[in-house]
């Protein structure tokens, strides 16, 4: 079995104060649902804000690979290879 | 050091402190802090050194409990905030009541959708109450304007009273381990029938510890005139019990429209009731003039308190955490809009005055003596 991409999770700066203040994690990961696992296990704080205890995305939040929003592409399924950038980014919405 | 009053003001975009010698002349205000998110509950306990909580509720990142404790000059998350275990299926989506529970650090806390959690230290760990969260009308209730949302959480010894939107007064005789709907008497609009077993719009519920088995509720009114199934239903907007919310009866009559959100009773006279009855279709003040109505006789007569507010074109909401009263001898009430204003009013609520006016819009006031 092949290693897993190494990827880069950009982390938005209201979130830096859950990760230790880390602007960008590497993350060993083939597709999102695994990021988000790998999150889950070791940076806990971050992940719940970014998933509900559902484990679902949080619904005001826009998640990109690169510059590709992944609602057109596989979801959280969506494949990642080795480089790819993760934001997560919260929608434009509200007043 | 002398008493000091402090506001806790919950925003749509952060919680603010405001503070006033006990004359309450002038209040100086902190913050905003949790800057730019929704607060919707706040609670100043001060069982103990104070501690002022704030329930931070963003829509991107989620739900955080803050903790306060040097009276708001700053605050940190808790550890930890309530959440459903992952199996259950639902998801937090606000925190709308932060109340103190048993001992010194105890807290409870009412949530969207309409469940219970209570926290043993102070808010770090959180467990989610199961006799009203997985009750069996749970997955029945369903949201109203605001949400499904559990505002009111009132502890009377081994009685714990709830108000659920849309879901009805709940009502606990074992210290919150098993609930039952007790809303014999509460109407409802929106359906054929009006007086069903639960699923009312409950807007909030109070009490008097010198009154122990009165409440005073203010129901979703504002359907006198419906012609539909089950006819017309005037009155049902603000209601009083006698017997620890087991059945309920009208004391809206007098009143300018029988809809609002909040009710408050005096701190020294369980006979004395505030609301902010508003137009049923828009949720605003009758006629565009502000006014706090008050009753001395338990809801028997009600009388206009208007002076100080504008006479005239002012359309705002008063939401059913943003009137409170505090505690000292010539009480004065509290009175937040959605216009960002936060109104004292002087004497229990003879003499108006603006303290802020341009705030966020005002979703939850507290007030206490420390």
């Amino acid at each position: 079995m092949s290693a897993a991409p190494v990827i880069t999770l950009h982390v938005v700066g209201p979130l830096r104060a859950y990760c230790g203040g880390a602007a960008r994690i590497s993350i060993a990961a083939g597709t999102i649902r695994a990021a988000l696992l790998e999150l889950e296990r070791n940076q806990a704080a971050l992940y719940r804000n970014l998933c509900d205890e559902t484990g679902a995305v949080r619904r005001h939040l826009n998640v990109f690979v690169n510059s590709d929003n992944v609602r057109d592409l596989e979801g959280v399924d969506t494949t990642l290879t080795a480089g790819d950038v993760l934001t997560f980014l919260p929608a434009v919405s509200g007043g | 050091m002398a008493d000091r009053v402090l506001l806790s003001i919950g925003t749509r975009k952060g919680v603010f402190v405001a503070e006033a010698a006990k004359a309450r002349r002038s209040f100086a205000l902190r913050g905003p802090f949790g800057t730019g998110v929704p607060v919707y509950s706040t609670l100043v306990d001060h069982r103990g050194a104070a501690r002022v909580y704030a329930s931070s509720c963003s829509p991107f990142f989620g739900m955080k409990i803050l903790c306060s404790t040097d009276l708001g000059k700053s605050f940190k998350e808790t550890k930890s905030a309530p959440a459903f275990p992952k199996e259950d299926g639902r998801a937090l989506a606000n925190i709308w009541s932060l109340e103190v529970g048993a001992g010194k650090k105890e807290l409870w806390c009412g949530v969207e959708p309409a469940s219970l959690f209570r926290s043993p230290d102070g808010g770090d760990s959180w467990e989610m109450v199961p006799g009203i969260s997985n009750h069996e009308h749970a997955r029945k209730w369903e949201p109203g304007a605001g949400g499904l949302c559990m505002h009111t959480i009132i502890r009377d010894g081994n009685r714990v009273h709830l108000g659920i939107s849309t879901g009805g007064h709940y009502l606990s005789e074992d210290g919150g381990r098993t609930f039952r709907a007790s809303n014999k008497g509460v109407g409802a609009g929106f359906a054929p029938d009006p007086y069903p077993e639960f699923g009312q719009c409950v807007h909030k519920i109070a009490r008097h510890d010198d009154a122990p088995g009165r409440l005073y509720m203010q129901n979703h009114g504002g359907w006198a005139d419906w012609t539909g199934p089950g006819g017309p239903r005037p009155n049902i907007g603000v209601l009083r019990s006698d017997d620890y919310g087991l059945t309920w009866r009208s004391i809206a009559a007098g009143l300018p429209s029988d809809f609002g959100f909040p009710i408050v009773v005096h701190p020294h006279d369980a006979d004395t009731v505030y609301v902010m009855p508003l137009e049923t279709a828009t949720r605003s003040c009758p006629g565009g003039a502000p006014a706090v109505w008050r009753s001395e006789n338990g809801g028997g007569s009600w009388s206009r308190l208007a002076r100080g507010f504008p006479k005239k074109e002012s359309y705002f909401t008063v939401q059913r955490d943003a009137m409170t009263i505090d505690a000292l001898k010539a009480p004065a009430l509290y009175v937040g809009t959605t216009t960002g204003q936060l109104w004292i009013g002087r004497d229990g609520g003879e003499s108006f005055e603006c303290l802020f006016d341009s705030l966020p819009p005002i979703h939850n006031v507290k007030v206490t003596v420390v």
